[in-house]
């Protein structure tokens, strides 16, 4: 499915083409399947072509083309966004390597930040400061607001002590979006508040986790007795529950066209798979692989329907929606094309099998869109609270 | 193309949803199990929308989907969706009359197997409606059509399980009048209108038995509390309402690809159908088992609804042939 537009934006598309022509560096067209959860034999956590790219993205006004040139846009309007959003997705080129900083800490400082903290912004986008966000701890995963870590103010500065978990780059972050408890008696929502950490700060521990795939992605972040100056608050003290609510609708805001688009990729990739393993005359298989088509393809078309409310950033209902079916149809193409592999789905042997252990590889990361940011229990709970207006149990 | 709808479609499909709440209610369609006549007034009521036929396939799309969600009995579909479209394509001199609800037709095509291709055997399978409307084209293998009137076809009317949508066995050995060609582009166009209508159908039909089962949800109390607030519900629900909104924008893409007639047309109508089918029909599962006991009763309306998803679900290909068709088009292309 391919919309049509007007001019307005198919001149922009023309303009992007061109930039995407001279300008795509070869590694980044080996496509999707290195975005954010990284593949298992990469070493670096964010390689030197994927920051050059960025800053490219960004000095040409390609990063957020929706924002002004200073933040490495072009003022772009949502129509044309979307093409954007579906031009890289089509060449399956990612912008960056690491979202933390362009996708959740740019747009909660230009809504929440003060003038000191904004001037952050542009060296997130560009993927010149490294960000990690700490909100996930070892008693604190669905329910974020039961977070523990402690910060007392003491004169000009906080003193942070706790764990976070999971917190991905934190390995390689400069800086780190804290969510901590300010206020220990108010109600759970009341008491929390969003801290920018600079990671080199006396009494950080940090602890690498290795992903299931194998990756050394994320981590255990220690603090203890962290100071951290009062000047590094964001927005209202006891008010950081408001953030956290806006910076995942703003991480969900761009990401279904993506979603999507892997999807009616890896649909593809079947059908090629099937081709080249001479199941093509096998009924179930082409009913199962069409049926997966066919939820993609309906699925691009609920994303251009909820574009509207998309295209305005609020946190339309059909954010939910597509995140949750995105992630579990993901699971499920990538588990099919390791079934189409009879016994050599065993391997990811070089010499046998498909694609270089390419499915079983996609399959084992894919778990973690099911996971990260809010499971797929959570989703539902919040299509049957927020969308249906189901009372909460 | 753009999915907000204009003015015109919105006020559309308020009408359409006014109008058939109040001239097609429950009883309606349980009266018009004994007494297929009981629908009439109905189609008096709803008559000049048929005119809807000759237009954009996107507004039929919306008018059905409210025929959908109220069960509606009678010659409509058959007459907007598939008579009207199928006439207005080959130029046939009744088409004004057709088109302005003065007379009303139906279309025989599909053999045995229930698939709505040209085929050489004489008698015509799961045709809508047959006995109570005016005209019926037969269209045989060539393909070539006949435009005749129903009075004393020979014809067998099919025990269904859905008694809101007649079907008959047309035995048309013996026809009168003769054959026009007809294109086989033609023909192509008009099935996958009449499909991604009754997608829309089927999306509306879904959508009625979802509120039904919502609605419940949030007014039946067990262990002190409304049932909706269990998570075990609420879970259903959520898929329920995914699966309703996906199918529901797969019509509308299929419809305004087929206006344009795009090149993904033809993948986009046999998507619409699978996505509706199944959305109709696990909506129509899920609903009954929300209801609990009540659900499963004669008394209760749910069942005139789940009727309907599965009579529609095996009409004009079922999901499954949908999928083969769209996996010809993947592997073959
Ligand atoms: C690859 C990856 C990267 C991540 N990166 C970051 C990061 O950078 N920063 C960060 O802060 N966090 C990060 N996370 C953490 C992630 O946000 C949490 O894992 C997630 O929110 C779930 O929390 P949890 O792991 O504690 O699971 P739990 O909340 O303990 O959930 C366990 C199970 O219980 C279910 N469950 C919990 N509550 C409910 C409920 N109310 N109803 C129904 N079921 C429920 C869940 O769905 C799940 O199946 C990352 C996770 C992954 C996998």
């Amino acid at each position: 499915m391919q919309l049509s537009f007007g001019p307005e934006v198919e001149d922009f598309r023309v303009e992007l083409v061109a930039f995407l022509d001279e300008h795509v560096p070869v590694e980044a067209r080996t496509g999707f399947d290195m975005m954010d959860s990284g593949a298992e034999d990469r070493t670096e956590v964010i390689p030197e072509w994927a920051r050059r790219w960025q800053a490219t993205l960004f000095d040409h006004g390609w990063m957020i083309p929706g924002y002004p040139a200073a933040l490495g846009g072009r003022d772009a309007t949502p129509i044309q966004t979307l093409a954007y959003l579906e031009e890289m997705a089509r060449r399956r080129v990612p912008r960056s390597l690491h979202f933390p900083g362009y996708a959740i800490v740019a747009p909660s400082l230009l809504e929440f930040g003060n003038a000191e903290q904004q001037a952050l912004i542009p060296a997130a986008i560009r993927g010149d400061t490294i960000w990690c966000i700490g909100m996930s701890e070892p008693d604190a995963g669905s329910d974020l607001a039961g977070l523990s870590t402690r910060a007392e103010l003491d004169g000009d500065r906080f003193v942070v002590n706790g764990q976070k978990v999971w917190t991905s780059y934190a390995t390689v972050a400069q800086k780190c979006f804290v969510y901590v408890r300010t206020d220990p008696t108010a109600p759970k929502h009341k008491g929390i508040s969003l801290l920018i950490v600079d990671m080199d700060t006396p009494g950080i521990e940090i602890r690498p986790l290795r992903h299931l795939s194998g990756a050394a992605n994320f981590a255990e972040v220690f603090f203890t007795d962290v100071e951290v100056p009062a000047a590094n608050l964001v927005g209202a003290q006891n008010d950081g529950w408001r953030i956290t609510q806006g910076s995942l609708a703003h991480e969900r805001a761009g990401l279904w066209v993506e979603g999507v688009s892997r999807l009616e990729s890896t649909v593809q990739s079947l059908v090629d798979l099937v081709q080249r393993r001479g199941l093509t005359a096998d009924a179930g298989v082409r009913r199962r692989v069409a049926a997966f088509y066919e939820q993609a393809a309906s699925l691009r078309a609920l994303g251009y329907k909820g574009f509207a409310s998309f295209a305005q950033g609020s946190s339309a209902p059909e954010h939910s929606y597509m995140r949750l079916a995105t992630a579990e149809l993901g699971k499920a193409t990538y588990e099919l094309g390791m079934e189409l592999q009879g016994a050599d789905a065993a391997t990811r042997d070089s010499e046998r099998g498909e694609e270089n252990g390419r499915w079983v590889n996609m399959f084992f990361m894919s778990f973690a869109n099911t996971i990260a940011g809010g499971t797929s229990e959570i989703q539902r709970n919040i299509i049957a609270q927020r969308v249906l207006g189901l009372p909460r149990a | 193309m753009d999915f907000t709808l204009s003015d015109e479609q919105q006020l559309l499909r308020d009408t359409a949803r006014t109008l058939l709440a109040k001239e097609c209610p429950p009883s309606l369609v349980r009266a018009h199990i004994d007494d297929p006549a009981a629908a009439d007034e109905l189609w008096l009521r709803v008559a000049d929308f048929v005119a809807l036929g000759g237009g954009p396939l996107t507004d039929l799309c919306l008018f059905v989907a409210e025929t959908g969600s109220v069960a509606a009995p009678g010659p409509f579909f058959a007459t907007a969706a598939l008579f009207a479209p199928l006439l207005a394509a080959i130029d046939h001199e009744l088409t004004p009359a057709v088109l302005a609800g003065e007379t009303t037709g139906t279309v025989a095509l599909a053999g045995a197997d229930g698939v709505w291709a040209a085929n050489d055997e004489p008698v015509k399978h799961f045709v809508p409606e047959l006995d109570r409307v005016d005209w019926v084209a037969v269209i045989e293998a060539g393909p070539t059509v006949r435009v005749v009137p129903t009075d004393e076809l020979p014809h067998r009317l099919l025990a269904t399980i859905d008694w809101s949508r007649r079907l008959f066995e047309l035995d048309s050995a013996a026809l009168p009048g003769t054959a026009a060609r007809l294109d086989a582009a033609t023909l192509d166009e008009v099935v996958r209108r009449a499909t991604v209508a009754l997608a829309a159908e089927q999306v509306g039909t879904a959508r009625r038995l979802f509120d039904m089962a919502l609605e419940y949800a949030k007014q039946r109390i067990q262990f002190d509390v409304p049932i909706g607030s269990f998570q075990a519900i609420q879970h259903k629900l959520a898929n329920v309402s995914l699966e309703v909104e996906r199918a529901d924008s797969a019509v509308q893409y299929a419809a305004m690809a087929v206006d344009a007639l795009d090149d993904d047309r033809r993948r986009a109508a046999h998507v619409a159908k699978a996505a509706a089918g199944t959305a109709a029909t696990h909506s129509a599962k899920d609903s009954i088992q929300i209801h609990g006991g009540i659900g499963y009763t004669w008394e209760h309306d749910l069942h005139l609804f789940l009727r309907r998803a599965y009579g529609s679900e095996a009409w004009l290909g079922p999901t499954g042939w949908h999928h083969d068709r769209l996996a010809d088009l993947l592997f073959n292309a």
